[in-house]
């Protein structure tokens, strides 16, 4: 079930091309947008909102034409910009009340929603004082909830853990699962950091230069590859060594005591856990490799289809 | 080859400690320098690359102090965080003039060589202006560079860089530290440093958490019992086996994954292969939960 | 929320307590789209002008300024009534533009509030992926700041208004000159609001924005009065009108002469006939639509989304 559906959506500023020949389908849930740096990405959110006007090409979003029906859009969608936008004078509670009247609810709901909001995003006492006085976690969270108050059925967030520390991103990755699987609200997030993607997105849509690049659910670019990973605490050359023997294939890894055991039909992991209990080594880690969203930069030059 | 050592080094503004009683080295390779935000990183590096005095305790290159040496400023290249740059230059005329003040031999052919080595010499007659911010960062790099030093000081490097960009520089940084360069970068985002780092320094607060391999220090961290998940032919049955042999503190079945606590890590990873063959259980999967770089820095920061 | 009076715990045993749920809750309710925003948005700019809904030391000069552009009407009306004098000393479209300076003040104090602050927070983005138009957020925040000086305005004029009425001047002529009053303070209130906003959009500083308007307002009025008088030796008082409405305050002293008959406060800005009023007239609807011209474009090209 597709949120988002664009066909041959082209935005041009003179020579400069932000946003190129892009036809994809996003489909509910979370969504990660890698890649797209600057121009390109900005782009394309302004066109989905229905801000801009393609060069060519149109997009749907909701079932809404983004072309004619941007009024509507905006009344069910949600937007949490990368950039600084928190008015540093009033508390987390006016300022959300007010912008909760300003997506179009009523007096009373604009309060009530913004009182509950704030208590999903985690905001307790703090809510009554200024925004300038709160830490970058708190400022997030304040954007967060003006982009949830409203109960959009989208929201767009652009960047959430920027100048987050690894305590206060992971805070951040949970609300934002949440959002999707508790509050249903469907997600599209962009991020430079791939292991934060892989983590919360079940697909994954990757622009480059204004240009699609890969269009995959998370699953399918995360699935398991052919080998088994291995560590073990000590003498790793006489386990591979006993391995090969029996004519394993295997390839030693970048760290000590770790290797890659090529998977056949045969019980390749009884074989392993076998050799390393005869030879009386501890078994750190024994797992089977997977794919990751990593491989699709290492080896890019140019566009491939798109996959899934 | 280049040693950056420092002893006992604090540095204060004022009442504000920003590095607390700080020793270590720095050797070549690539070493991961990271801490939260405001713990004291951007000092440090500034102490090494001789812009800043430590207010006690001695900072030197090779045993020689850096602070007020001019000749060593030519062995290192400093990457600062700050993107203030000369937007009106093109890339070749702003490397170039950078390699004329570090007084190199032959400028021209140096700029040319630095730029090569960040991979902007197609882009090297274009003004900085109309650069991303990736490549602004790689045109610092290219000045950091250009006098070919053997110690690179980084602040930061990947801030706001997409992913291809920063897998071009994190191969960059690695083929340095493959060469015997000394380099030594600083991050909060440890996404980035678990693929290239070997040694990572950790700061919190201006005081050193831990240094080394960061498996190894999972490792040291013996009051906090290891966490691991099993999933197995016959889960129930491992559990009790691995209970009955006492060497993990708890185990815990879920539907379909056992998660298990050990103190003693040695023992438990030496035990769990023998035990499994001895119950004839197959083994699936046997992940450590809690050795990610992520993991051990939660633990460090809350000591 | 409906709460069971008697629930079934899992081992079968019947209880009266309950967990309510209090997850997030979906809107099904109405969504009252861009005229509501928009309303939103004026109130919030009007709001924001008197300090309401910030905290208390913002309040401060906007009500010190609204005693301090007030007392003097309560003197007025004191004076007139102890001395049982047949009209007030200033009329209700003489008094605004004769204590210009504390309007001034306060439009200076408040322009930069409706906007410079909103583009140094760079608040923008959140308006714009909103149910509004980039042209609302202009038009919202011109009539909401210029409803707050109008209500500025209004209460001193209002003031001896009700001071009329208790002097027992004529019932009839007291109604009509207060809402003569109402009107050109409405006219005064949308021009200095309209110049005051350009300049204030131009930066994100809320002090610059305050000196600009400020300067900008006390400099025209010092520069163009020296000017009409140099006009009047040179050529004459006719010809000197013609440039008294490079001044706003004289601009709408000459349109009150010329819509409503009453008498002038300055001696230059008497429009001169039928060309003159029309002339006065053009250059009130030039400014002001010049400035949403400019207030439009600046607002397209900062921070969009």
């Amino acid at each position: 079930m597709a949120t988002i559906t664009t066909s041959g959506l082209t935005k041009s500023f003179g020579p400069v091309t932000a946003v190129s020949n892009l036809t994809v389908e996003l489909p509910s849930g979370v969504v990660g947008l890698v890649g797209a740096n600057g121009a390109g990405k900005s782009t394309l959110i302004k066109m989905l909102l229905g801000l801009l006007s393609p060069t060519s090409g149109g997009a749907t979003i909701l079932g809404f034409d983004c072309l004619t029906d941007g009024l509507k859009i905006r009344e069910v969608v949600g937007y949490m910009p990368e950039s600084e936008c928190l008015p540093l004078d009033i508390s987390a509670t006016e300022f959300l009340v007010h912008m909760a009247r300003m997506s179009g609810l009523p007096a009373d709901s604009a309060r009530e929603r913004a009182a509950d909001t704030l208590r999903h995003v985690g905001l307790y006492e703090e809510r009554y004082r200024p925004i300038g006085g709160y830490s970058t976690g708190m400022k997030q969270r304040v954007k967060l909830a003006q982009a949830l108050v409203h109960d959009p059925k989208l929201v767009f967030l652009d960047e959430p853990t920027n100048g987050l520390d690894p305590a206060g991103r992971d805070d951040m990755l949970g609300l934002i699962s949440r959002v999707s699987s508790d509050f249903g609200i469907s997600v599209v997030v962009t991020s430079h950091l791939l292991g934060e993607l892989e983590r919360i997105s079940d697909h994954i849509v990757v622009i480059d230069g204004g240009v699609l690049q890969r269009s995959t659910s998370t699953a399918d670019a995360t699935q398991f590859a052919g080998s088994l990973l291995v560590e073990v605490t000590d003498r790793a050359d006489a386990v591979i060594a006993k391995l090969r023997e029996g004519g394993a294939s295997v390839a030693e890894g970048r760290n000590q005591g770790s290797f890659a055991v090529e998977l056949t039909d045969d019980d390749v992991t009884g074989t392993v856990v076998a050799a390393v209990a005869e030879l009386g080594v501890g078994l750190v880690r024994l797992q089977r490799k997977r794919h990751q969203l990593s491989e699709i930069f290492a080896t890019n030059d140019s566009p491939v289809e798109v996959a899934s | 080859m280049s040693t950056i050592e420092l002893h006992g080094v604090s540095r204060w503004f004022g009442n504000v400690v920003a590095v607390n009683d700080v020793t270590m080295s720095i050797g070549p390779g690539v070493t991961g320098l990271l801490g939260p935000n405001g713990a004291g990183k951007s000092t440090l590096l500034s102490m090494m690359g001789g812009f800043l005095p430590p207010s006690s305790g001695t900072v030197t290159i090779d045993g020689v102090p850096v602070w007020r040496n001019p000749e060593l400023y030519s062995g290192i290249g400093l990457v600062p965080e700050t993107e203030a740059m000369f937007d009106a230059m093109t890339a070749y005329e702003f490397v170039l003039a950078n390699a004329r003040l570090h007084r190199v031999d032959d400028p021209a052919s140096a700029t040319v060589a630095a730029l090569e080595q960040v991979e902007l010499i197609e882009a090297r007659d274009r003004k900085v202006g109309t650069f991303s911010k990736g490549m602004k960062q790689r045109v610092k790099m290219a000045t950091a560079l250009v006098h070919k030093p053997k110690v690179l000081l980084l602040d930061e490097p990947f801030n706001g860089m997409d992913p291809r960009q920063r897998l071009h520089l994190l191969e960059l940084l690695q083929r340095l530290g493959d060469e015997g360069h000394t380099v030594l970068f600083s991050s909060h985002i440890l996404e980035e440093v678990e693929d290239v780092a070997g040694t990572i320094e950790v700061i919190v607060a201006g005081r050193q958490a831990a240094s080394g391999d960061f498996r190894s220090i999972r490792r040291l961290m013996t009051e906090r019992p290891h966490q691991y998940t099993v999933t197995s032919s016959d889960n129930r049955a491992l559990a009790a086996a691995i209970i009955a042999d006492g060497s993990a503190d708890a185990v815990n079945l879920t539907s379909d994954v056992l998660s298990i606590q050990a103190s003693d890590f040695g023992r438990f990873v030496h035990a769990l292969p023998r035990i499994a063959r001895d119950a004839g259980i197959a083994l699936h999967d046997v992940t450590p939960a809690d050795e990610s770089l992520e993991s051990v820095f939660a633990y460090l920061v809350a000591r | 929320m409906t709460s069971q009076e008697s629930a079934v715990t899992p081992d079968g045993v019947a209880t009266d307590s309950v967990i309510h749920d209090i997850g997030f809750r979906h809107y099904d309710g109405p969504r009252l789209g861009r005229g509501w925003a928009f309303r939103s948005l004026f109130y919030e700019t009007l709001r924001g002008s008197f300090g309401l809904g910030r905290p208390a030391k913002v309040k401060i000069m906007p009500w010190v300024l609204i005693v301090l552009f007030a007392l003097p009407s309560l003197v007025m009306v004191a004076i007139t009534i102890l001395t049982a004098s047949e009209e007030l000393p200033l009329s209700y479209t003489m008094y605004p533009v004769a204590i210009s300076l504390v309007v001034s003040l306060f439009i200076a104090g408040r322009a930069p509030y409706a906007v410079s602050r909103d583009l140094r927070d760079g608040i923008m983005p959140l308006y714009l992926s909103r149910p509004i138009r980039r042209q609302d957020y202009v038009y919202a925040k011109l009539l909401g700041l210029s409803a707050a000086v109008w209500i500025f305005v209004a209460t001193p004029v209002t003031i001896l208004f009700i001071g009329a009425l208790l002097a027992k001047f004529s019932v009839k002529d007291a109604i009509f000159g207060w809402l003569g009053g109402l009107l050109m303070a409405a006219v005064l209130s949308i021009l200095l609001t309209s110049i005051s906003l350009v300049l204030a959009s131009f930066t994100k500083r809320k002090g610059l924005g305050v000196a600009a308007v400020l300067s900008t307002l006390i400099l025209l009025n010092g520069f163009v009065a020296v000017l009409v008088s140099v006009v009047d030796m040179q050529s004459s008082e006719t010809a000197a009108s013609y440039f008294a409405v490079l001044d706003p305050y004289m601009l709408v002293d000459g349109l009150g002469a010329a819509w409503l008959g009453v008498d002038t406060t300055f001696l230059y800005s008497q429009p001169d006939g039928a060309l003159g009023a029309v002339y006065y007239s053009a250059v009130l609807l030039v400014v002001v639509t010049g400035c949403v011209a400019i207030l439009l474009r600046r607002f397209k090209k900062v921070g969009g989304v």
